[in-house]
């Protein structure tokens, strides 16, 4: 086992020194800004995009808080107030109702 | 060891590091210029593919320009950067595995180049002896986990030591040893029934 210990040992330095470290090509560099380019174009896109879909949403949402919802306030579900209920409730045509026209 | 004195080796300044973190392009050239090369072998001994190292070492410095704003200081630079590379040879090891195992029978483009290189009886045998130790050692490696592998080239052929790859891998030194231990047992187990 000792033995196979030491010429793994020695195919790992054989190995490190079979691969030395390569000369970039001359298109290396270049190409890495290619992609840092290509990356922040896609970025930049996605951004406009998103922007474009809020700017979208936000507009919408202006148009309904200024047309449709004072459209549906203007429209009152009660044409008079409480009291005014009360009001006319009380008043002598409908007491005569109630008593049967019999008033002293 | 010269390849771990190799390792430790700070190639720039701190402040350039700096700089390129805080969105200098001209300083992130630099780095780039200053790393590439070192970069690049450490690919080519992880993946064991020379065709494919310059596209691998590109992904690691496009990572390292859109990630190089998390980094908290310059010192830890260096762990940052092997661990940026580390994870680009990983991801290409898996797509490789998987290929492989949808087209078991294909041959790597460097081994069909050197297969006709020695055919046409071009290499010399000093190369020719390269060529059997880089393909020694990457059906060794090809026997092994992907993990395993990465793990054993950064310790024993990258020369780092256990400190640096506690920085990488982010594990104590005890819990490092464990699983060195164990993935030098199963590649001395294929070297075994290889021999």
């Amino acid at each position: 086992m000792d033995r196979m210990d030491d010429k793994l040992d020695s195919l790992w330095a054989e190995y490190r020194q079979a691969c030395p470290d390569p000369e970039p090509s001359a298109n290396f560099t270049p190409r890495v800004w290619q992609r840092i380019e290509a990356r922040r174009r896609a970025t930049s896109s996605l951004r406009h995009w998103v922007e474009a879909c809020v700017m979208a949403a936000l507009t919408l949402t202006l148009l309904i808080a200024t047309f449709l919802i004072p459209r549906y306030q203007r429209q009152p579900v009660y044409q008079s107030t409480y009291a005014d209920v009360l009001a006319e409730a009380d008043s002598p045509d409908y007491t005569l109702v109630l008593t049967g026209g019999d008033i002293r | 060891m010269e390849s771990a004195e190799r390792a430790v080796a700070v190639l720039i300044e701190f402040e350039l590091i700096e700089r390129a973190r805080s969105g200098d392009d001209n300083a992130f050239n630099q780095v780039l210029q200053a790393y590439r090369k070192r970069i690049l072998g450490t690919i080519a001994r992880l993946i064991g593919k020379p065709e494919d190292v310059e596209d691998v070492g590109q992904e690691v410095f496009l990572r390292l320009y859109y990630s190089l704003d998390q980094l908290r200081t310059p010192e830890v630079f260096e762990p940052w950067l092997y661990r940026l590379t580390v994870n680009a040879a990983y991801d290409y090891l898996r797509r490789q595995r998987r290929r492989h195992e949808s087209r078991m029978s294909d041959l790597s483009e460097q081994q069909v180049m050197m297969a006709d290189a020695s055919a046409g009886g071009k290499q010399s045998k000093e190369d020719a002896r390269r060529t059997r130790i880089r393909e020694q050692v990457q059906s060794l490696l090809d026997k092994v986990s992907t993990e395993d592998r990465v793990l054993l080239m950064l310790k024993e052929v990258e020369g780092l030591s256990l400190k640096e790859l506690e920085k990488i891998y982010k594990v104590n030194e005890n819990a490092l040893k464990v699983r060195l231990f164990r993935a030098r047992q199963r590649v001395l187990k294929a070297y075994e029934s290889e021999a």
